[in-house]
């Protein structure tokens, strides 16, 4: 399944919530934890992660990965931990608003 | 935000390190996802593969980064820029002429901007100008009204919202005599706090002490004017201590100014001495201290945190009691302004906000040319355009490669337009700036300044988005992929051509209102009922030493005498008010009528023969002789206007019809009742929007009170040859008495109309300008158009189309634009003669013939830019044309 218009950051921002991941790491745990339910489009995963940093809600690092190679690491600022607040709010209301549509009918 | 600034300025100045980045970061991704499937079990090349088509295009990925870095943004306009500047150097011609018309246009833009700050926006060139205040009089009128030296005292010692107010009579006709030079030249009276007010320092010496202005007429000081003590002393620093004499005072020099003086008026000062010394620089009244003598300016500096609006309240609280109930004409309240501007001519804001709109109309029409040459050349690029669509190029990346071009022609036009409104500038200062009428040197601020800068830059830009605002559309239009080979010509013809009718009647519009200018200017110098040319004029000033009434009638008439036995002068006269064809004001009333009827009417006292000197015809009766003098019956000559006032005629008898009615009968001027002698016709410079005055004159010599003069001297030849001669037949018989103003009459009148002179010359460059860009506009149209149809015209031939109707059709299509044009214009230019006609001088009865030649003037360009193309379609050969393509 295609992933909704504008989830995407939210995603993002969820799978680095916890540690610091690189590029490929946050494509992967997003198919992952969703059960290959959701596949993350590699080719606007970047644009997307380079939007976010520059807006100043991820940050990101140079380091050595597990397999020795360097590899650039995004972490959530502050900034991004109050983002990730905000919009799992308002993600949470959204979602229960329309499933309480569906259900109704 | 400032995350945001730094991403975008490190993409931008560490490009290489970030594109490295990018690359490492997008392989690592790569190289994971071949690991994973590689893990799954297939083969390295299929795993490699299957990632990259997951992936995506890595170009488009990396391009899709750079955008949300927001590099993009700077990077396309570098392109855009490379791309405009290679597009540009392809097409020099193209590039030339838009350059240069922006140049132009620019240029007008930037010339008035100049003026109105130089007249209108400028604030004083002196430390802290913010904080000075301008304080005057007013009196009903907006201009400006000057004070007394006892009112000035009275403001000085009670205001506190100011912490100094200086006084200052800037304009003082000062008679100078050092050694054996003597000369009038422009000084000013001025307070002792002047100076400092102004943060002034002293080139040499020192300024006024304030004990130095405290007692009326004891301390003979002057400080010179910089200019003055480089040509007079030739800057030589022994002139402080010396002496020099000013109207027959001797004085003590105790400084030098700076070299560059606040300048409160456009008169340069030559010499300052004390507001205590105002008997000495001011003669005009009997007491020039007394407070019955207003002369003096004031400026003032805001006191700490006070502003303009609190200072003008406590000036209005504070004025003079008597001033409350004084009648209109007086000074009866008071006004406090910041100074902005050297403008001292009402009439010059307006000039100035009509020369703005045309220059704004003349930068609509270069867009409207340069944009539909612009189109053209789109048109021709639409292969091109068409290409880098089907390579991915969007429409908006189409639009900002058009606008871009645009702005890279119209700001370097805008560059050129800079520096060329500084020698426009030049040329108006030299030639209207630079001396006033009465031929003293004028020194106006032209410098550039912020507001020059930015409004040309403003303008530029708008130039350039506009007149890229077509030829974007055209390109977006023509983007979509249509066939490469069709084309539409007759379309964009149609649209160019509403365009180019729109120039051809500003153009019209332009040209007939810069004519009606042009010949008001002469109008004005040989108009109705007087005639200026081969008219000299000399002021004659014993008052300023010392004569008296008697001495001085012995002495004009002398001169009146000497002067006539010139060979080649033809009359002489003189006027003892203001200057010739002006003067001053007096009452008029009939015998027997109450005060309330009195009529304040213009007034001048003039000599014998002055109407035969500035030729004004004498409707009836005779004009003033020698022989009407003191002790000889009073006597009085009157104008038509003054006339029918005094005397309403009946309905069938209109006025300058001789009967003699009026002649005989008595009239009281200024009190002094004086038989009418003669009437003659209507003779002031006025304008069309100013109606005719009523005019009394008496005759110079039956003033007992006068003593300057102003000379006119009719001659045969060129009066600004005979000024010389002039002056030394007049100087033996009094050395001492100063000799001023020898200009001619012609000058002193372009001198007085300076604003429809200054118009006439702006508006004809503009009128100029619109009308070649019409035949340029013209010419690149039809021979655009001629040159897509040469296949057409090619068939036409070739069926036996004879090639005279073939250029006839061309020039048809070409002067119908031009023509359609040219009646819009003239109606326009009766819209535009009715905004200047406080410019206009003489009749409109022949104006239609102004609208008439402007128009037929376009239309000669228009058929001389058809007639070209025309020719060149007629010239096709049939199997060339066939050929093509």
């Amino acid at each position: 399944m295609d992933l909704p218009q504008g989830t995407l950051d939210l995603l993002i921002l969820k799978a680095i919530a916890l540690e610091r991941q690189h590029g490929w790491a946050i494509s992967e745990r997003i198919e992952q934890i969703s059960n290959s339910a959701l596949k993350v489009n590699q080719g606007s995963l970047y644009p997307a992660l380079h939007r976010l940093e520059r807006r100043g809600w991820i940050k990101a690092d140079w380091d050595v990965s597990d397999n020795n190679r360097r590899a650039k690491y995004y972490r959530l600022t502050k900034k991004g931990q109050k983002q990730l607040e905000e919009q799992t709010g308002a993600w949470r209301s959204l979602s229960a608003a329309i499933n309480l549509l569906l259900d109704h009918s | 935000m400032f995350t945001d600034l730094y991403f975008r300025l490190r993409a931008l100045v560490r490009r290489p390190t970030v594109e490295r980045e990018l690359d490492d970061e997008l392989r690592f991704h790569l190289d994971h996802q071949i690991e994973k499937y590689v893990a799954a079990g297939m083969t390295p090349a299929e795993a490699a593969r299957r990632a990259r088509i997951e992936f995506g295009g890595v170009d488009q990925v990396m391009e899709a980064c750079r955008d949300a870095r927001g590099v993009s943004l700077v990077d396309t306009l570098l392109q855009d820029l490379r791309y405009g500047g290679r597009m540009l150097r392809r097409s020099p011609t193209f590039s030339c002429i838009a350059i240069a018309t922006i140049a132009l246009a620019t240029a007008a833009i930037a010339t008035v901007t100049s003026l109105a700050d130089t007249l209108l926006w400028r604030h004083l060139r002196a430390a802290d100008a913010a904080t000075l205040v301008s304080v005057s009089a007013t009196r009903g009128r907006p201009t400006e009204g000057v004070v007394s030296y006892p009112d000035y005292a009275s403001f000085r010692d009670r205001a506190t919202t100011v912490s100094g107010l200086a006084a200052h009579y800037s304009t003082a006709p000062l008679f100078v005599a050092v050694g054996a030079t003597a000369k009038e030249v422009n000084g000013a009276v001025v307070s002792a706090s002047y100076f400092p007010l102004l943060g002034l320092q002293p080139a040499l010496g020192r300024f006024f002490h304030a004990e130095e202005d405290r007692v009326p007429d004891r301390d003979r000081v002057a400080v010179l004017g910089y200019d003055f003590w480089r040509t007079w002393f030739a800057a030589d620093p022994s002139a402080v201590g010396s002496a020099l004499t000013i109207n027959g005072v001797p004085f003590t020099i105790v400084g030098v100014a700076p070299a560059n003086p606040v300048a409160l008026t456009p008169l340069p000062v030559n010499v300052y001495i004390p507001t205590m010394m105002l008997r000495v620089g001011y003669r005009w009244c009997k007491d020039s201290l007394a407070s019955d003598c207003n002369t003096l300016g004031m400026v003032g500096r805001l006191a700490g945190g006070r502003s303009v609006a609190e200072a003008a309240a406590e000036f209005a609280a504070i004025m003079p009691e008597r001033w409350r109930h004084a009648p209109i004409g007086e000074n009866r309240g008071v006004a406090v302004r910041q100074p902005r501007g050297m403008s001292e001519d009402d009439e010059e804001p307006r000039l100035v906000a009509t020369l703005g709109a045309v220059a704004i109309l003349l930068l609509v029409v270069c867009c409207a040319n340069l944009g539909g040459l612009l189109s053209a050349q789109a048109a021709s690029r639409q292969d091109e355009f068409a290409i880098r669509v089907s390579l991915g190029a969007g429409p908006l990346r189409i639009v900002r490669q058009v606008i871009t071009e645009s702005l890279l022609l119209a700001l370097a036009g805008g560059a050129g337009g800079l520096v060329l409104s500084r020698v426009f500038i030049g040329a108006l200062s030299r030639m209207f700036f630079s001396m006033d009428d009465e031929g003293h040197p004028l020194v106006y601020d032209f410098s550039p300044s912020m507001p020059i800068l930015l409004a040309t830059l403003a303008a530029a830009l708008a130039a350039g988005l506009l007149f890229s605002a077509v030829p974007a559309m055209t390109a977006v239009r023509r983007s979509s992929l249509r066939p490469l080979a069709t084309r539409s010509t007759s379309a964009r013809w149609a649209a160019s051509r509403g365009l180019l009718a729109v120039q051809a009647a500003v153009a019209v519009a332009l040209v007939a209102t810069a004519a009606l200018l042009a010949s008001s200017a002469r109008l004005v110098l040989t108009g109705r009922n007087y005639d200026a040319s081969h008219v000299a004029l000399m002021r004659l000033r014993p008052r300023l030493v010392q004569y008296t009434p008697e001495r001085a009638q012995r002495f004009q008439r002398e001169v009146v005498e000497r002067l006539r036995a010139v060979p080649s002068v033809e009359s002489v006269s003189m006027v003892g008010v203001g200057s010739i064809l002006g003067g001053g004001t007096a009452k008029a009333a009939l015998p027997g009528w109450p005060k309330e009827l009195e009529m304040t009417v213009r007034y001048n006292e003039v000599g014998p023969a002055y109407f035969d000197t500035v030729r004004t015809p004498l409707i009836e009766g005779r004009e003033f002789a020698d022989s009407d003098t003191l002790q000889a019956p009073p006597v009085a000559v009157v104008n038509e206007t003054l006339a029918a006032r005094l005397w309403p005629t009946p309905a069938q008898a209109t006025v300058g019809k001789p009967d003699g009615r009026w002649l005989d009968t008595v009239i009281v001027i200024n009190g002094t009742p004086r038989q009418v002698v003669g009437v003659v016709a209507d003779a002031a410079i006025t304008s069309r929007t100013q109606a005719a005055q009523p005019w009394a004159y008496v005759p110079f010599w039956q003033n007992a009170g006068a003593i300057d003069s102003r000379i006119a001297v009719r001659t045969s030849g060129d009066p600004a040859a005979l000024l010389p001669e002039l002056a030394r037949e007049v100087h033996p018989i009094d050395p001492a008495v100063p000799i001023a103003d020898t200009i001619t009459l012609p000058v002193q009148i372009a001198g007085l109309t300076r604003p429809v002179r200054v118009a006439a010359l702006f508006i004809g460059y503009a009128a100029a300008l619109a009308m070649l860009l019409t035949a340029i506009g013209l010419y690149g149209a039809l021979a655009f158009a001629v040159s897509r149809r040469t296949k057409e015209i090619g068939i036409r031939l070739a069926l036996g189309a004879a090639r005279g109707r073939l250029v006839a059709s061309i020039v048809r299509e070409g002067l119908g634009v031009v023509l359609a044009g040219a009646a819009m214009g003239i109606v326009l230019a009766i819209l535009a003669s009715r905004l200047v006609a406080s410019l206009l001088y003489g009749s409109a009865g022949s104006d239609w013939l102004f609208y008439a030649a402007a128009a037929a003037a376009v239309g000669v360009a228009g058929l001389g830019a058809s007639l070209l193309p025309a020719r060149r379609a007629a010239g096709v050969e049939p199997i060339v044309a066939l050929r093509q393509e």
